[in-house]
């Protein structure tokens, strides 16, 4: 009985000490987003009333820092590498889950096998040849490079998926005429939101946060959020409530992402479990 | 029903369609990612630098690798890589695993819990670095607040510009970012243990450690094998914070292998070099992994368990 107690208080704790660990920066990120400099740099900080401001974002947002470019290259550039790699990714997904393609498996794992490879690696022969091509510094050339490390993640969520569904149902459209084209595309796709969000809300995260192929594929067009952000950090040190809130607001779309998603997001943390 | 040549047209059709949907997306991969791996490999093997005029490359056999040998730096970013690697592989795993069995008790079950999770592991690596530069700000940081408040330091104390701290200020950002990924993966293979065994070991009069010991540990063999393994190399992929919270300084003190080889490609402009190092990097992450697999395989001291691995 005592013991019981006492385990239940030990959980309590430490779930307590878990939940402040995770969330006391998080939280610190945006009260330092929503306070004047001065009020930030006074010791200890000046957390009354007349400190809060919403100016931080305001100006983030008009300067000429031009987090507003960023955003929008983000966006093009991540819904772009997304919707490219859900109509690749789900092809190849199909026909290796389904269509018995020779050496199928080896395939499957070679596409694992590049998620190795670190992206130090891949970006020094890419920017000889982007160089060459005229493609640094445009939307169209990171999104190709995004499609590196995107599309394997895309086809592997997706070959887990179609793996799944009960053969009859394509039998039966096989024994009504239809071709294995037309059986992906009017059958499986039709049933395959649920999935195709979950690995598409991947992708873009993916997308969105990445930054060493972006350092080195970008000059001064398509800088993403990222790099906007870092060079905001590096060239302004002072001015750290406008830093946060550029912080927050490079990180607002994602985690709202991930919040509405958590559903199927969790489900592929599941998988990926059983699967390991 | 259809006969045998009917099923073999069928079967054939099927397969030709499979090869012309699994194309594309072989052949961009085969553009972006089997091109470059293989681009650089024959880089390290080249003097590559660029000139006016473009790349301008000459053969060089294994001079690159030896000079590697003899590289002060490299060794350098070896050492600290290690440091960071081991360190944050153990800390991530062991914090994770203590946050998923919180979690995975009844006291623990809410969705709160989990929503939380997410947001770190959502959030762009870059945010959370610019974060915890504030955090570790040596004049207004509320690191430096809670240390000297506690009595703990009576002096501020210059976390990213002190050579021996700033390394370990970055493995406790990085630690923040990773655990809740591996903490959902250890969870949801907490939830994959029968809880029948749980029962039976309850019978057989096992006390909670040997619980853990003996039920838990094993039931997780193949997500901490998987966390153990996704955790070493996002440890030797980590950039964005060394970018953004030291450049690798105070004078290389924080100078990890992959900034190593980006420094020398995309600031020094010696791609040959920096192929050879990305390179190196790639192999010793191979290795570690192979090790790692290995470590985690089943013993086969009863024989009969042989075949179920």
């Amino acid at each position: 009985m005592n013991r019981g107690r006492l385990g239940r208080v030990g959980v309590g704790a430490g779930l307590a000490a878990f939940v402040l660990w995770t969330l006391l920066p998080i939280l610190w990120l945006v009260i330092s987003s929503l306070l004047r400099t001065k009020a930030l740099t006074s010791r200890p900080p000046d957390l009354s009333a007349a400190s809060w401001t919403l100016g931080n974002y305001r100006e983030v947002l008009a300067s000429g820092q031009a987090l507003g470019p960023a955003l929008l290259t983000s966006a093009i550039v991540s819904l772009g590498t997304t919707l490219i790699a859900l109509a690749l990714g789900s092809a190849a997904g199909y026909a290796l889950a389904r269509l018995s393609i020779p050496g199928g498996d080896r395939i499957a794992l070679l596409v694992l096998a590049t998620q190795m490879f670190p992206g130090i690696v891949i970006v020094i022969p890419l920017f000889i040849v982007m160089s060459r091509l005229g493609l640094i510094d445009t939307r169209a050339g990171l999104i190709v490079v995004y499609l590196s490390f995107v599309l394997p993640v895309v086809i592997w969520i997706l070959k887990g998926f179609f793996e799944a569904i009960p053969p009859e149902l394509e039998k039966a459209a096989a024994v009504d005429g239809a071709s294995a084209w037309n059986t992906f595309r009017l059958v499986v796709l039709p049933i395959s939101w649920p999935p195709l969000f979950a690995a598409g809300v991947f992708a873009f995260i993916e997308a969105w946060n990445e930054f060493l192929f972006a350092v080195v594929l970008t000059r001064l067009h398509t800088k993403t959020v990222p790099i906007a952000i870092s060079e905001f950090a590096g060239q302004y040190q002072t001015k750290i409530g406008e830093m946060m809130a550029a912080a927050v607001l490079a990180s607002l779309p994602v985690v709202a992402l991930a919040i509405i998603f958590r559903k199927a997001i969790l489900r592929g943390f599941a998988e990926g479990a059983v699967k390991g | 029903m259809s006969s045998p040549a009917e099923t073999g047209d069928w079967e054939r059709g099927r397969r030709r369609t499979g090869l012309l949907l699994v194309l594309p997306a072989l052949a961009v991969l085969a553009a972006v990612v089997l091109y470059p791996i293989a681009r650089t490999l024959l880089l390290s093997f080249q003097r590559a630098k660029l000139a006016p005029g473009g790349l301008q490359t000459e053969f060089a056999g294994l001079a690159q690798y030896r000079q590697m040998a003899g590289d002060e730096a490299f060794w350098l970013a070896v050492r600290h890589s290690a440091f960071f690697t081991i360190g944050e592989v153990l800390l991530v795993v062991v914090i994770s695993l203590g946050a998923a069995l919180l979690l995975h008790h009844p006291m623990g079950r809410s969705p709160v819990f989990r929503v939380i999770l997410l947001i770190p592991w959502a959030i762009a690596p870059v945010a959370n670095a610019i974060l915890w530069k504030w955090i570790y700000n040596a004049n207004y940081g509320v690191l430096n607040a809670v240390v000297t408040g506690l009595g703990l330091s009576e002096r501020p104390v210059n976390w990213l510009g002190d050579p021996s701290l700033a390394l370990r200020m970055l493995l406790l950002a990085d630690v923040w970012k990773s655990v809740p990924f591996i903490t959902l993966l250890l969870l949801a293979g907490l939830q994959n243990i029968p809880s029948y065994l749980y029962r039976a070991a309850t019978v057989d009069g096992a006390g909670a450690w040997n619980r853990f010991r003996f039920v838990t540990l094993p039931g997780l063999r193949a997500p901490l094998m998987l966390a153990v393994v996704l955790q070493t190399i996002w440890s030797f992929k980590v950039f964005d914070l060394i970018f953004v919270l030291t450049k690798a300084g105070p004078a290389d003190a924080t100078l990890l292998l992959n900034f190593l080889a980006y420094r020398v490609s995309f600031n020094f402009l010696d791609f040959g070099y920096g192929a050879a190092i990305a390179n190196a990097i790639f192999l010793i992450m191979l290795v570690l992994a192979i090790l790692i697999v290995r470590g985690f395989a089943p013993r086969r001291s009863a024989g009969a368990q042989g075949k179920l691995a």
